[in-house]
């Protein structure tokens, strides 16, 4: 008799094999697309207007936070409104990732319940339909910039493992709160106040170097700070980040996608009996 | 999972389940909510409970088998089928299953009620492991069996319940599994739709395939199925041949052959 093609046996507190979860993770790519595509679709982002208010948006967020700025600080400059809507952009690209991910296993509950499948590709799913909302943002981003006059460096590609270690980052973010989510249903609606503590705390609406030294011991504990004032510093200002920022925010990213995805396959084998 | 795979003999074991034993816990709230928790903290409330599924089973379905499973509401006949398919892990005992399976849980198809009939098809079938062209393929046919017409580009929340199954039967019947599943869900739509449902179940009767039903009607069960066993409160009473167990469980039930358990699937 031939081997069996599923053996199904009681685990033990911690992980599933991990590689043939990889395994069955990769082959359901097609579905990460899909389900991304068809997301969108349905917010309408398909069409001419539903890919127009991608981009008016993001351009009529800056313009508050701008006015915002303005009405405090009594004066402004064009280097600030490019490093508002930088570093706005990119914050939303986590945001969105939270909001998406908060839900995402929850709201899969009938997949959950019919189909035995790696449960990490719907918050996986959540981060890529907040990258695709970004990208058109990084678009509007760069015609601020060109429109502004700044100047176009080659230290401006810094931006890419920036990008980076802000995917993982969200992924990391979108896997833990869909987890906590299955124990704690209202998780969702204190997310509104984190994301808003986040944008306050984070280096958007002011610039790092402007903080007084005391308030920046707080800031080593917001693990957007240094990736934004990088980020900020690279595409706004044309320079090369500080490489102790971006070690310290890959740390972060690493260590919150790490904590959080041994959190979620420890339990989602769980998940069928919990939704 | 539902890859292509070598023709199976009569006879040759699909399922092997082997001293099965589910015991979980689950939240006491339908909703369990952060709020709830910090409200009752410190009186010592509990918020969870363990619930034993199913206690040492074993059963082996054969390749040409056709099982029928009876038992009361919450016997663990659907405990049963998620452990088969995968879906929740055992606490004891092993499960070898040698095949391609296809559920049709009592859920049904669909994932985001917002999503179009066709989206909800594809979703569910790259997240069971089917790749796009194989769904391609099928999707006509599942279409056309489902009897949606121009309905299945409409946002699932609009269908009514019938169109739902119809539309969950249909996929799990033209997946053409090794092994399928079906958990009460016969009962899809109206009599029409019922005897159409009922013809596939048929058909689809083979010496390659093995196939177990989960339902409460009796008399098809003893019509289509040519193995039954009975669970009760998470043990396997009986099983054997449809007419002794059928009876068996319905002398039990001291209902005997009663019009509510024959009429309907």
């Amino acid at each position: 008799m031939s081997a069996p093609s599923q053996v199904y046996e009681p685990f033990r507190a911690g992980l599933p094999p991990l590689i043939r979860y990889w395994k069955s993770l990769w082959s359901r790519r097609r579905f990460i697309a899909e389900f991304s595509r068809s997301e969108l679709r349905e917010q309408h982002f398909d069409s001419v207007f539903g890919q127009m208010w991608l981009i008016l948006n993001p351009l009529l967020l800056s313009a508050v936070y701008f006015l915002l700025i303005d009405i405090i600080r009594g004066s402004t400059d064009s280097a600030r409104y490019a490093h508002l809507t930088a570093t706005l952009f990119l914050f939303y690209l986590v945001s969105n990732s939270l909001i998406g991910g908060v839900k995402s296993i929850t709201a899969g509950q009938r997949l959950i319940l019919n189909t035995a499948f790696p449960r990490i590709i719907l918050p996986i799913s959540a981060v890529v339909i907040a990258l695709f909302k970004f990208l058109p943002t990084l678009f509007v981003f760069f015609v601020i910039r060109t429109v502004l006059g700044l100047p176009y460096t080659w230290e401006m590609l810094w931006a890419l493992p920036i990008l980076f270690i802000v995917i993982l980052l969200a992924l990391g973010l979108a896997i833990t709160i869909s987890c906590i989510n299955v124990y704690f249903r209202d998780i969702a609606s204190f997310l509104p106040y984190l994301t808003r503590t986040l944008l306050y705390l984070s280096p958007i609406l002011y610039e790092a170097s402007a903080l007084k030294p005391k308030l920046l011991k707080i800031e080593s504990f917001n693990p957007l700070f240094p990736i934004l004032d990088s980020w900020s510093r690279v595409l706004v200002h044309g320079q090369a980040p500080k490489i102790s920022s971006l070690l310290v925010s890959l740390a972060w990213a690493f260590g919150i996608f790490l904590i959080g995805t041994y959190f979620f396959l420890s339990r989602e084998r769980e998940f069928a009996v919990r939704l | 999972m539902l890859s292509a795979s070598n023709a199976h003999k009569t006879n040759e074991i699909a399922v092997s389940v082997r001293g099965l034993g589910l015991t979980y816990t689950t939240a006491i709230d339908r909703r369990p909510t952060l709020k709830a928790r910090v409200k009752t903290l410190g009186r010592g409330g509990k918020h969870t409970r363990v619930i034993r599924a199913l206690d040492d089973i074993n059963l082996d379905v054969e390749y040409g088998q056709v099982l029928g499973v009876i038992g009361t509401n919450g016997a663990g006949k659907s405990s049963m089928m998620r452990v088969i398919a995968g879906i929740i892990p055992p606490t004891q005992g092993r499960i070898e299953v040698y095949g391609s399976v296809s559920t049709l849980l009592a859920l049904g198809v669909g994932f985001n009620p917002s999503l179009s009939g066709r989206n909800n098809v594809f979703l569910g079938g790259l997240a069971a492991g089917m790749s796009r062209e194989e769904i391609q393929e099928r999707f006509q046919e599942i279409a056309d069996f489902s009897e949606l017409g121009d309905a299945i580009d409409s946002p699932m929340r609009s269908y009514s319940s019938g169109m739902f199954s119809r539309l969950a039967f249909s996929v799990a019947a033209t997946v053409r599994p090794d092994i399928l599943i079906v958990d009460e869900a016969l009962s899809a739509g109206d009599a029409k739709f019922k005897e159409k449902s009922l013809n596939r179940i048929k058909e689809l009767r083979s010496d390659d395939r093995a196939l177990i039903l989960v339902s409460h009607a009796m008399a098809t069960l003893r019509e289509v199925c040519n193995d039954v066993a009975w669970l009760h409160k998470g043990k396997l009473v009986q099983r054997g041949d449809p007419q002794v167990t059928i009876d068996a469980y319905q002398e039990f039930l001291q209902v005997g052959k009663s019009a509510a358990i024959d009429e309907d699937v």
